[in-house]
């Protein structure tokens, strides 16, 4: 299907905006983009980048569309839940109705060390629509390695955060943030909640973020870190531009020593044969705090844990599920065999 | 010396619920030690073996300690003390 209008009618009241203009435009509709997550974040952040004309996205999710999804993740809807779609999949569908100028490839993987690199070869920005950091450590190494930039969005409950990172320009996601929360520290959106504008919001700054990379206005980016509550009408852009390279210490962008990329951080996952479970070793600095962890995992199912171990149970969907999470961060998953679900199951209630 | 913290949403539990308290001290390090007397549960949350967590940021003013004076970055009545965290989700 083609679209019947000349081809840059469309954006034409994108073009009137001066900055943008139609040499702007031209730039946007030759720009490739990679997007890392098709969640809350990356549904707006893909609608909003295929309406403007990007020239081509790829889009990488490892998640199926669920009925919980849809409250906030604006590209799906109930069909999608009952034809049991990938993410990436149901998102290029309607990506391709909207815009059927853009290229959307869409990819359904777990992004990890191994894939990351060939996931943002060719492209020219970055974007985080992901829901955890160990994504956003990749994605920073991988930034910083190649020299491309990339837009950093997190939102919990009301709250959110919004970065932009131009490699050897700006601090790199380490200068701001040394190192990720170990599991269970900070709350992600299945233990504390989210509203669906926290993230329209973060994710429409990326999106604005993206639209002035890519349409040769880099001058005009936001070289703070945005913080953002929508309920205490709180909205801030606090100082961290002389963080660039934290005075040589930055192990990224200063050492230039990739920890994400080189596996000595992140998470690996065992299928445990015949027992319909999968093992997920995630390194930690220290030891969990298993209160910490039961009080932010007792709205979402059963917990229960000693010194040794943390058991909880959840049912999600339906389909129950049981964690056995131990101090050192490893957790047992018991209710799938699938690696990929098991590391999005343990993203989303130990978090990291 | 009156100092006002926010304390951000995944601590206010350990604070008593509140979004922002006062506390003394004429560097960010007796701030916080305010801060962590009058609310000692807040400790784990922001300290890991008596260094700040990496994840955690304090601001003061808007501007990020680290490239001030670190823990001895002077305080003036009346400033405002941001703890910032990561925010994870999305």
């Amino acid at each position: 299907m083609s679209a019947s209008f000349d081809r840059l009618e469309r954006y034409s009241r994108q073009m009137r905006f001066p900055a943008m203009g139609k040499a702007g435009q031209e730039k946007l509709l030759a720009s490739r983009v990679t997007l890392c997550g098709c969640g809350a974040l990356g549904t707006v952040l893909a609608n909003t980048l295929v309406r403007a004309g990007v020239g081509f996205i790829r889009i990488v999710d490892r998640d199926f569309v669920e009925p919980s999804n849809l409250q906030r993740q604006v590209l799906f809807d109930e069909s999608d839940v009952a034809n049991n779609l990938p993410k990436a999949e149901a998102a290029a569908t309607k990506l391709r109705q909207i815009n059927s100028g853009v290229v959307v490839e869409p990819v359904v993987a777990d992004i990890d060390r191994t894939n990351i690199e060939d996931l943002c070869r060719d492209v020219d920005l970055i974007l985080d629509g992901s829901d955890n950091f160990e994504v956003r450590y990749l994605i920073n190494d991988v930034a910083v390695k190649t020299g491309k930039p990339w837009v950093y969005g997190g939102a919990v409950g009301s709250q959110g955060m919004s970065m932009t990172i131009i490699p050897g320009e700006t601090p790199c996601l380490r200068c701001v943030f040394e190192a990720a929360a170990n599991p269970g520290d900070v709350g992600t959106c299945e233990t504390a909640g989210v509203l669906g504008p926290t993230v329209s919001i973060v994710a429409s700054f990326q999106a604005v973020e993206a639209l002035k990379l890519l349409s040769g206005n880099a001058a005009a980016i936001n070289r703070e870190l945005l913080v953002i509550d929508v309920w205490e009408n709180t909205h801030r852009r606090v100082k961290v531009a002389p963080l660039k390279g934290r005075k040589g210490e930055c192990p990224c962008c200063a050492k230039r020593i990739f920890e994400w990329l080189d596996g000595a951080h992140g998470t690996q996952t065992t299928t445990l044969c015949g027992r319909n479970a999968v093992q997920v070793s995630h390194r930690t600095a220290s030891a969990i705090d298993f209160e910490q962890l039961a009080t932010t995992l007792k709205g979402s199912g059963t917990v229960s844990f000693n010194k040794f171990l943390l058991k909880f149970r959840l049912d999600e969907t339906g389909d129950p599920y049981e964690f056995t999470v131990f101090p050192d961060g490893r957790a047992i998953i018991k209710g799938t065999s699938e690696p990929d679900k098991a590391r999005a199951l343990y993203a989303r209630y130990v978090g990291h | 010396m009156a100092i006002q913290v926010q304390i951000p949403t995944p601590m206010r539990e350990q604070a008593g619920g509140k979004a922002e308290v006062t506390v003394n001290g004429v560097t960010v390090q007796a701030a916080l030690a305010d801060l962590l007397r009058q609310f000692p549960a807040l400790g784990p949350k922001l300290f890991d073996n008596g260094r700040l967590r990496p994840y955690v940021n304090v601001f003061v003013n808007d501007e990020d300690i680290r490239y001030l004076d670190e823990m001895n970055t002077p305080l003036s009545d009346g400033q405002t003390l941001a703890l910032i965290p990561a925010v994870a989700g999305g």
